[in-house]
């Protein structure tokens, strides 16, 4: 099973993208906390390529695609921004207590705790994310 | 994101209801922000009603956390939906707060 979309780099799009995959959610019938946890892993990425992927102030398409086959839910995000690799990003760390914890920081690390794996190419002049999670 | 105050027993009671995400942080920032700022220093988030919270919400919380530790005050978060808790687990977020089951004994 296999639904693809295409949203702009606007975060008015966000609740779209998540009224979109509550339907997938329910369509698939998959547990409520992972339809939180895939919107959540969603929401982080798509910010991430709205506030830094692009230097102009224009609409720039984001596609992205949501696969459920053999017990795996595959996401690929695909942006034609700057090449940014979120996988090279340095992992905060969580054991510092709240006087030095740094503001902020913290998406792509939830990303990387909430999926099974995190891989990113960059190919064609555009950023590919792929995530997966064995479900 | 809807936020419902009321004092009891010297806490300042702060209920959320709905979504902290990307869209609506900065409400939810101005309104605790602006709360601290008027003199409450001693607070409860009640979290029941809280069922979506992404890096940008756990941001306002942290930076709740780092004002009112500065002013020597507190804050309680209570009645946290499980979703939500693993959110707080994963991102160490739930040793830098005091995490209470009911908002009695975040009172106590």
């Amino acid at each position: 099973m296999k639904e693809e979309f295409s949203i702009l780099n606007s975060i008015d799009e966000l609740p779209v993208l998540a009224g979109k995959i509550e339907e997938l959610g329910e369509k698939w019938d998959l547990p409520m906390p992972l339809t939180m946890n895939l919107n959540l892993v969603l929401e982080e990425a798509i910010s991430n390529i709205v506030f830094y992927a692009f230097h102009d102030k224009g609409k720039h398409p984001i596609h992205i695609a949501v696969q459920n086959e053999s017990h795996e839910i595959e996401i690929v995000i695909e942006d034609s921004g700057r090449p940014f690799d979120p996988t090279s990003k340095e992992k905060p760390d969580i054991n510092l207590p709240a006087e030095d914890r740094p503001i902020g920081g913290l998406g792509i690390f939830l990303i990387s705790k909430i999926m099974d794996k995190v891989e990113y190419k960059r190919e064609n002049d555009k950023n590919i994310l792929i995530l997966k999670k064995k479900i | 994101m809807n936020l419902t105050k009321k004092n009891t027993n010297g806490f300042c009671i702060l209920s959320i209801e709905g979504r902290i995400d990307t869209t609506n942080f900065n409400e939810f920032e101005n309104e605790i922000v602006g709360i601290i700022g008027g003199g409450e220093t001693n607070i409860i988030l009640n979290c029941k009603g809280l069922n979506y919270i992404s890096s940008s919400g756990l941001r306002v919380f942290l930076i709740a956390q780092k004002k009112l530790m500065a002013l020597k005050g507190k804050l309680h978060l209570c009645e946290m939906q499980p979703t939500i808790k693993e959110i707080f687990d994963i991102s160490g977020f739930s040793t830098i707060f005091k995490i209470f089951e009911t908002e009695e004994e975040a009172m106590a």
